[in-house]
């Protein structure tokens, strides 16, 4: 076990180039350690989901590194990397991202082939994490005829069956309702708190940042404050 | 299996789409099928035209007689031979061929001829010799009133010493023990035409033709028939391995260089059919494209979760040849019947071709498993090598840009 769970060394990303180059992270440094519920938080373009994108391997830093349980992404190939992904991180992003030609279920089992667990394990890991989401009876539905709330429930569930050590939220509940927002927030809280697992959120969302237990402060690809509750 | 269900519901996202490429592909396959049918028809009939000839399926001779023909290379225990020919029963017919170079005199002129001794009951089984009678009629194997055996010559021949039925023939040769062969025959018959490969042979029943080049009962050749053609190097295999100290040989080694010509021009005719059917595939190819472009943060889904690259490829190529799979299914359906028409009907030439003599007018297809899977096969592989770009496009796709595409 490493010391931190996820830790950036003077992460750097820039888009465009010459006039048009912005500065989406500037040397950031952060260690996140098992168990914490942590929200990013900052104004629209501060680099959020930028820095998600980078802890989760799904984008390249110009400069500086990640380190996940000890691992640095950027030494590893792109087998490697997937790999990792697949057995050590969930994702939730904000427009649920489910595959519309699979059904809830499928969504969820999906992940647990790509680990080569076997089908019975699959199947009954599948139906665990549906009743976990409060999705029971829903399974053999496609995601078209889920609702938003629904949809994400699965994500969630996907993002979890995999057994990862983080889970990265991209703004999960910018698409929901307040209701279905506070529920599947209290949903992940007791994942989390049950599980140990860490969760990791890149939000504006009131609520979110209501629950979280720490708060990193984003502006302008620096990190303004970090504190913990 | 989730990947296969993935693909498969995949087809079936774009229904239109997917029909018409299916369409496409189904077609595709048809017109190779057909193409390869009516080719393996043709080239059927060239080979049963060529083998019923003369050459027959198998021939079995004594050690190097084909590639070294020599008078004293003879076949001397026929009984044996006959009884192994008898016993197997896909041999349809055999029938015992001496052969000899003489010299033919007729009046005032002389021309290189050659002698072909036949069995006048035997021969009619393994070659169209009956049909190929143009003028007079076929021989018998006994001599007349007067101890004169009968020969049917040529049409090259009979035009080059001015023969004509009822004339005499005289042929001059060396026999097997050494001495001068030289004999007069009576012109009994006329055999193919000008172009004929025997239109210089002359023809004389077996025992005129032992008894002309002192060959006792000994033969050169035996040439047979089989049950079907397209066993005959098995079956030689099975005849050489009973006739040790014989060899035996498929029709394919007698006549080697028509063999390798027919196989250059068959490749010659695939290789421009799968032309035509690939570019058919390069629409196919586009609309794989478009699937896998439009399914950019799908992809990239897939890769966030921890998909391997390597199995975006798989997918791809999976669903390209689930579509190839259904729509060779439907062709087989749709072509079959085409096909069995083909091959029991068939349809006239417009221009008959004369053939040694035999005319064929009528073109016909085959039916095998080779004429559905050589074109399945193709089809598959095309399809394969074609979902090969949009494949790696979809595994090149990165997360961030994928889902940025929202």
């Amino acid at each position: 076990m490493a010391e931190h769970l996820i830790e950036t060394r003077n992460l750097y990303r820039k888009f465009g180039s010459d006039e048009t180059e912005v500065t989406a992270l500037d040397h950031v440094s952060i260690t996140i350690e098992q168990g914490e519920f942590t929200a990013i938080i900052g104004p629209s373009g501060s680099g959020k989901t930028t820095l998600l994108h980078l802890i989760g391997g799904l984008d390249e830093p110009d400069g500086g590194d990640v380190l996940l349980d000890g691992a640095n992404i950027a030494e590893m190939s792109g087998n490697e990397l997937s790999d990792f992904r697949r057995d050590h991180i969930g994702f939730i992003f904000q427009a649920y991202n489910l595959i519309p030609v699979l059904s809830a279920e499928e969504n969820i089992e999906y992940i647990m082939l790509l680990q080569g667990r076997p089908a019975a394990e699959r199947k009954a890991r599948v139906r665990d994490m549906l009743h976990t989401v409060g999705l029971d009876g829903l399974g053999e539905r496609r995601p078209a005829q889920l609702s938003g709330g629904q949809q994400q429930r699965v994500a969630v569930a996907r993002a979890m069956a995999s057994n990862p050590q983080i889970i990265l939220a991209d703004e999960p509940t910018a698409n929901l309702d307040s209701h279905t927002g506070i529920s599947l927030l209290e949903t992940m809280r007791e994942l989390n708190q049950s599980l140990n697992m860490t969760f990791v959120f890149s939000t504006h969302d009131e609520k979110i940042m209501e629950r979280a237990t720490r708060l990193i402060h984003l502006t302008d690809g620096h990190v303004e404050k970090d504190e913990r509750k | 299996m989730l990947t296969l269900t993935i693909a498969f519901r995949n087809i079936f996202r774009q229904r239109r789409r997917s029909l018409l490429t299916g369409l496409s592909m189904c077609g595709g396959y048809i017109l190779f099928v057909l193409s390869t049918s009516l080719l393996e028809g043709s080239y059927g009939n060239v080979i049963d035209i060529f083998t019923l000839d003369h050459v027959g399926h198998i021939q079995i001779h004594q050690d190097d007689y084909l590639d070294r023909p020599k008078i004293y290379k003879t076949i001397k225990d026929q009984a044996a031979v006959r009884a192994v020919l008898e016993a197997h029963e896909d041999v349809t017919g055999y029938a015992p061929r001496v052969y000899s170079p003489a010299l033919a005199y007729a009046g005032d002129k002389t021309y290189p001829a050659r002698v072909i001794g036949i069995d006048t009951a035997l021969e009619p089984t393994v070659s169209r010799i009956r049909q190929k009678v143009t003028e007079g009629e076929f021989f018998s194997a006994s001599p007349d009133a007067d101890g004169y055996y009968t020969a049917m010559i040529g049409r090259g021949l009979a035009i080059s010493l001015e023969l004509s039925l009822g004339d005499e023939i005289v042929l001059i040769s060396q026999g097997a023990d050494g001495s001068i062969a030289n004999d007069i025959y009576l012109v009994g018959g006329v055999i193919g035409n000008r172009t004929s490969f025997d239109r210089m042979a002359v023809y004389l029943p077996l025992p005129a033709a032992q008894q002309f080049l002192a060959l006792g009962t000994d033969v050169h050749e035996y040439a047979l028939l089989v049950d079907d053609r397209n066993d005959n190097r098995d079956i030689a295999s099975v005849l050489a391995a009973a006739l040790p100290d014989l060899t035996v040989s498929p029709w394919q080694e007698v006549e080697s260089t028509f063999y390798r010509t027919m196989q250059s021009d068959k490749q010659g005719n695939h290789f421009m059919m799968g032309i035509v059917v690939f570019i058919v595939f390069i629409g196919v190819l586009n609309t794989v494209l478009m699937s896998v472009l439009e399914r950019t943060r799908e992809f990239g889904v897939l890769r966030a979760i921890g998909c391997r690259p390597g199995r975006l490829v798989q997918l791809v190529l999976l669903e390209t040849l689930l579509l190839a799979s259904f729509s060779i299914g439907i062709g087989i359906l749709l072509v079959t019947p085409a096909v069995i028409w083909l091959t029991e009907v068939g349809f006239q030439i417009p221009e008959p071709i004369d053939m040694s003599g035999v005319m064929f007018q009528h073109m016909k297809g085959e039916l095998n498993a080779y004429v559905y899977l050589m074109p399945m096969g193709f089809i598959f592989a095309t399809a394969a090598l074609i979902s090969l770009p949009p494949g790696f496009r979809a595994a090149r796709i990165l997360p961030r840009d994928a889902l940025g595409s929202h």
